[in-house]
């Protein structure tokens, strides 16, 4: 159960700032709430009180999204719903649409932020793959002498394990900022123990482009997750690809390697037995969401977004 | 809401409440202004029962803190339809058939409505997945899918509204799909299940379990928390005035741990108070003195001799052994061409029921000891509940509420006993509803087993001899174990007619979770290892499944394992007509899916890829009015 | 190798009707009511097996109401008859065939009187939705009218009725006896597809037969088998609840795992009416027997699609990657 003596619903970052450097010890900043929520019950937290919860929603300046420079630039508040509703969003990120579809069921998609999703650093978190390949950044906002300051760093950075970020008391996360991919296609597979809402056992996404022929890798990046203690991106195999001709002999090849990524402490043979041919599998997809001629045999149908 | 207030719009009418800040959305919804069609089902995200609609938004309620709906249009199952009227989604629940218990129903019902508002035209691929986030017990998804479809196609106009009417009359209402008379009640969320109940100056109870798998009481000290102001009574074992054993066939245990902790999550004390938040803080101040024991987790270890022993009655930890023979095995696995023996296990599983736990005790005007619960069997509760609390049967009155859902998990209870003696105590009423969290860890689970079948074959597929021995862990009390080891035994090697055989089932104590009744109460954990073991004989011998299983059937006339004579047996007819309507492809079973003509037919499913809404151009304006 | 395959398998089952190795009992009593509707009290609440509509059914075609007429009291052990509990699969069988009985009592106090009234033997006397009539003759009235007229002469048309079903104890040694007084009999067929990259393991079909005695509402009984093989599908493929050391793991829906809307088969029934010749319905059940055949048939035909044989539940995508792995060292061992 939780409880709390306070819900401040700030409608300024400013404010928000200023509530959140001046809340008492204890106090959580939150924005789709679908985390906090289950996690003060019996097997996690139990009953928890706080002394404020600060819901950063009502923040105009969090919301909706820009494209500037090759970069997306998503406010903190925006939901994993966007991804598959908004047509620029699913052009541009071409791995999020399935990375959301994967991701939790349609109401949970409605309230939660990909931000949240990142900055509770969960190993099996599925917006952190993702966004890894897409060179994700996080902007984060704080006081100092009572103005407002910015930094940004590389989500790559930000994660530094499970549940642990660079995120200092007092900041607040304003965006979440990534590569616009026009032209890619992107693609997300994830294994659990059923086929909707369930916790990964293993995540990647993919997103690639090939030359004009579409015959030539020539960007190719591949994030995995769930498997140890933070996702990562598997640039050897990305650089074993680029550049070269597309084959299922050199994708094969290629991801062989992915095994030895898994850090994870428990399921590692099922892990390590899952995890190549689900990169495999994921370049597949994304090969064909860019309009490459190549079928691969991890195949089943091709479902353009 | 710097006056405390919450001020939303529900259904169409501006309310102002108080908000007590733990509230969440779904607390508001149930506890202030009695919408208790929005179901809390696990409190987690994880099932759906509690989806509303926030500014027409589908959300699950019970993740959103009261305070994050304030300002919002709320729209609630209730609000759906007006008056009596039911929505064309909801008639067309009526008409398919779609609620069974009706617990996860509101919330499916919304699922479907936001799923027809958000893509009129969704395929079923479509609507699965829009509605994958809400759990159903009880149907099998199918008449629910079914529904929504239906009603898809009457909102579209492809569909005329009289597929909306009940079935025309024959000359008789035997054998005809008659509509579920509970329908409307289910899907306008008007049914009230025991944990919707609100009783005047109603307590609310939360219990206080054991973290230890066995451990002697020592002692238990309840003075700090009885302090907490709110607090009305806390009870314990002590308090037990009759004798103090429930059970089905044995009386072994308490409804509060007596002297020890056999399992972990077994209720030890049980705090009344003005709310919930007030009981559960109290359940903190309670301190339980343990000196902790050896435990057993194993049924195969506490059968060994020097092993723990849970119950003083029961030195070998053997709750029952039910053997049945017939003929001569030995004879029988002499006769036969190929002996083989294999081992299958089964997992302890979770009723899962959507509805959790609950209860209100009272005692009436006469001095009559009350519980309304979801009870299975209220006739043996009152049974064992005259016992515990020393009073005559007639004043002991068990009322069966709605249940959402059983499947034998809501028979081997009692938690009606800690109601009925805190009523008892209290003189009012006292309402119990669990957590999700504690109807899963505390309550019986259905038994794990571990089967070791071995039969004799003659080449012709006959089969001369069958040894069976299925060893059960029952947990930590009795609970329904001998009914389940004796159900196993008769049913176990499925409907055949041996001459030969051999069964044993034997029910074990352990520390574990308790085991109890479960739909089906042992027959699938015997009939899995049997039907398995069949189908390796046949691909040993070369013969088609459904052949071997008619070569051994049971006939009118048959003598059952336990000697029974059947004056009648469908099986024979029941394979026939298995086999044809799923146009079964003859051969044995050595694993030929990859040369198999009659795999793929219209009467399967297309294997479920996500993402189906993607299959169609995007067309976010093309969005409709559900009513 | 082909990522996903297919495969076939069947199993069939058996179960017992009703309380198993006892004399079951149900009571009931049945009042013709005013305004030709009915009132039904017995031991029995709704679990979500569609009992009230059954017996709204029931005691309509017996007494000549209409099923929404029929309101059946609540479970009250001060209140109601005992008609123990409900589970078993003893529902329709112990419960139905006692307000059978009982609304057959209630109609003949009823029937006996518009004999004398309308000077016609009580043989002649029928009565379905709504309309009591003589066959034969002209006499034909509204139940609303008939129930009127029996009450203003005296009779309030009143049944009750006790229905036994017998069993017998088994042998503490041999185990011999005759537990059930009927059994039902069933087949499934499943047909799975295996993604041998993950051990994932999709139902794309099934196809029950299900042997149920007599029908009474054909949907009620589909839509149990179709509850009862979800549930079977998930203890074969994803449910676990898990121990440690007394402590579970799975404490929470997100971790003990239940199959959602995405995961379940299409469903074929086909039902098979042996009806019951020792009851006077004749129906037996289906609640618990639905779920029997379920897991073993999904066993079978992932044994079909890829080789290997899981005898131990839950098939999960771990544990068919490793019986996979185990199979492939096997061949290998085999070839070299």
């Amino acid at each position: 159960m939780l409880t709390f003596d306070q819900y401040l619903t700030p409608d300024t970052l400013e404010e928000a700032l200023w509530l959140w450097r001046d809340a008492p010890e204890g106090t959580r900043l939150i924005a789709g709430a679908t985390d906090i929520l289950p996690w003060a019950r019996e097997g996690r937290a139990g009953d928890v009180h706080l002394p404020a919860l600060i819901d950063v929603t009502k923040i105009q300046e969090l919301s909706g999204y820009t494209v500037e420079g090759g970069r997306v630039r998503l406010g903190a508040n925006v939901v994993y719903q966007d991804f598959l509703t908004d047509e620029t969003l699913r052009r541009l990120l071409p791995c999020m649409p399935f990375c959301s579809i994967w991701f939790a069921d349609d109401q949970i998609r409605e309230q939660a932020t990909l931000a949240g999703n990142l900055v509770n650093a969960s190993p099996a978190a599925d917006g952190t793959p993702a966004v890894l390949v897409l060179n994700g950044s996080i902007e984060l906002a704080r006081l100092e002498d009572g103005v407002v300051e910015r930094r940004t760093l590389p989500v790559a950075e930000f994660i530094q394990g499970p549940g642990r970020t660079l995120m200092e008391r007092g900041e607040i996360v304003t965006a979440v900022t990534m590569d616009a991919l026009d032209g890619y296609g992107g693609s997300f597979e994830k294994v659990g123990h059923r086929r909707s809402l369930v916790i990964s056992v293993a995540c990647v996404a993919a997103v690639v482009k090939t030359d004009a022929s579409g015959r030539n890798f020539e960007d190719v990046r591949l994030g995995l997750g769930g498997v140890g203690p933070m996702a990562v991106r598997l640039t050897d195999i990305e650089e074993r690809l680029k550049g070269q001709p597309i084959s299922s002999e050199l994708i094969r090849e290629a991801c062989a390697s992915a095994a030895d990524r898994v850090a994870s402490r428990s399921r590692v043979a099922y892990r390590r037995r899952v995890v190549p041919g689900f990169v495999e599998a994921a370049i597949e997809d994304a090969l064909a969401h860019a309009g490459a001629p190549y079928r691969g045999e991890h195949q089943r149908e091709i479902i353009n977004v | 809401m710097s006056d405390g207030m919450l001020r939303m719009t529900v259904n169409g009418r501006k309310v102002a409440k108080s908000a007590a800040g733990r509230y969440r959305l779904i607390d508001f919804l149930r506890e202030e202004l009695f919408l208790t069609g929005t179901k809390e089902g696990c409190g987690a995200g994880e099932c759906g029962t509690c989806s509303v609609f926030v500014d027409g938004k589908l959300v699950k309620s019970c993740l959103m803190p009261a305070s994050k709906a304030e300002g919002a249009v709320i729209e609630t199952v209730e609000g759906l339809a007006s008056g009596n009227d039911l929505t064309p989604v909801q008639r067309a629940f009526h008409k398919t058939g779609a609620s069974q218990c009706g617990y996860c129903i509101p919330g499916m019902v919304m699922a479907a409505t936001s799923t027809l508002r958000e893509n009129p035209d969704a395929d079923i691929e479509e609507i699965k997945e829009r509605m994958g986030g809400n759990i159903c017990r009880c149907t099998g998804y199918t008449k629910i899918l079914e529904a929504v479809e239906l009603a898809r196609d009457i909102l579209n106009g492809k569909a005329a509204p009289l597929a909306l009417e009940p079935e025309p009359i024959g000359e008789s209402f035997i054998g005809t799909n008659v509509r579920r008379i509970d329908a409307p009640s289910k899907v306008t969320g008007k049914l009230r299940y025991a944990g919707d109940m609100v009783f005047p100056n109603m307590l609310h109870m939360q219990v206080l379990r054991s973290p230890h798998a066995h451990a002697r009481i020592v002692s238990i000290d309840t003075s700090a928390a009885e302090a907490l102001e709110g607090v009305e009574s806390i009870i314990t074992a002590a308090d037990v005035p009759g004798t103090d054993g429930f059970g089905v066939f044995v009386h072994d245990q308490p409804i509060m741990a007596r002297d020890k902790v056999r399992y972990v999550g077994e209720g030890i004390a049980a705090v009344s108070a003005e709310s919930e938040e007030i009981a559960r803080k109290a359940l903190s101040l309670i301190k339980v003195e343990y000196e902790l024991l050896p435990a057993v987790f194993d049924a195969e270890e506490a059968m060994k001799e020097g092993a723990v022993v849970l119950h003083d009655y029961a030195p070998t930890n053997i709750v029952k052994h039910i053997p049945v023979r017939k003929g001569d095995i030995e004879k029988g696995f002499a006769e036969a061409d190929l002996v083989f023996e294999n081992t299958y296990t089964t997992q302890q599983v979770e009723h899962a029921y959507l509805e959790p736990e609950a209860g209100i005790g009272y005692v009436d005007h006469d001095g009559v000891v009350t519980v309304i619960s979801p009870s299975q069997n209220i006739t043996h509760h009152r049974h064992m509940l005259a016992g515990i609390l020393d009073l005559p049967i007639n004043k002991v009155r068990c009322i069966m509420s709605p249940v959402g859902g059983g499947f034998g998990g809501k028979e081997d209870m009692i938690y009606q006993g800690m109601l009925a003696l805190a009523a008892m105590k209290t003189g009012r009423p006292v309402r119990l509803v669990y957590t999700r969290e504690e109807s899963i860890t505390t309550t019986a689970k259905r038994h794990p087993s571990r089967v070791t079948l071995k039969m004799g074959i003659k080449n012709d597929g006959t089969i001369t001899a069958v040894q069976f021995k299925m060893i059960s862990d029952g947990g930590a009390y009795g609970m329904s174990t001998e009914g389940v080891m004796r159900k196993a035994a008769i049913l176990s090697v499925g409907p055949y007619e041996y001459e030969n055989l051999q069964v044993d089932t034997i029910g074990v104590y352990t520390n574990n979770t308790p085991s109890g009744a479960f739909r089906t109460f042992g027959g699938m954990q015997a009939q899995f290892a049997t039907e398995s073991h069949l189908d390796i004989l046949a691909e040993k011998l070369g013969l088609d499944p459904f052949e071997i299983r008619r070569k051994n059937m049971m006939k009118a006339g048959s003598l059952t394992h336990t000697r029974q004579r059947l004056d009648t047996a469908a099986i024979g007819e029941v394979l026939d007509v298995a086999e044809s309507f799923s146009r079964w492809e003859k051969g044995a079973p050595t694993s030929r899916g990859a040369t198999r003509g009659d795999l793929g037919g219209p009467d399967t499913r297309q294997p479920c890829t996500l993402g189906a809404r993607f299959r169609k151009p995007a067309d976010n304006n093309k969005k409709q009015e559900v009513a | 190798m082909a990522r996903w395959k297919k495969g076939r398998g069947v199993a069939a089952s058996w179960y017992g009707i009703a309380r198993t190795a006892t004399i079951d009992r149900a009571g009931a009593w049945v009042e013709l009511d005013d305004g030709g509707t009915a009132k039904v009290v017995t031991g029995v609440t709704e679990i979500g097996e569609g009992i009230l509509t059954v017996l709204a059914q029931v005691a309509a075609e017996e007494l000549g109401v209409r099923p929404e007429d029929v309101t059946i009291g609540d479970n009250d052990t001060a209140r109601s008859p005992e008609a123990a509990h409900a589970g078993a699969t003893r529902q329709t069988y112990m419960i139905g065939n006692s307000v059978a009985l009982a609304s057959r009592d209630a109609r003949s106090k009823l029937d006996a009187f518009l004999a004398n009234h309308w000077g016609v033997s009580e043989s002649s006397i029928k009565a379905f939705n709504g309309f009591i009539w003589s066959e034969g003759t002209n006499n034909r009235i509204t139940m609303e009218e008939a129930v009127d007229l029996c009450k203003k002469n005296g009779v309030v048309p009143v049944g009750s009725a006790s229905f036994t079903a017998f069993g017998t104890g088994l042998d503490p040694v041999d185990g011999s006896g005759a537990p059930w007084q009927t059994y039902v009999f069933g087949c499934q067929v499943a047909e799975v597809e295996v993604d041998t990259l993950t051990g994932e393991v999709q139902v794309l079909g099934m196809w029950a037969v299900h042997d149920v005695g007599r029908v009474i509402n054909p949907r009620g009984v589909e839509g149990q088998i179709e509850g009862g093989i979800v549930q079977g599908l998930g203890q074969a493929l994803m449910e676990n609840y898990e121990l440690h050391n007394g402590h579970t793991t799975t404490p929470s829906f997100s971790k003990y795992i239940l199959p959602t809307a995405l995961d379940v088969p299409q469903i074929n029934c086909r039902l098979v009416q042996d009806i019951d010749p020792k009851s006077p319905l004749g129906a037996k059940g289906i609640g618990e027997p639905a779920l029997v055949p379920t897991a073993p048939a999904i066993m079978n035909a992932i044994y079909d699609a890829i080789g290997v044989r899981i005898s131990s539940l839950p098939a999960t995508p771990e544990a068919i990657l490793e019986a996979l792995q185990r199979k492939a060292e096997g061949e290998v061992r085999l070839a070299s």
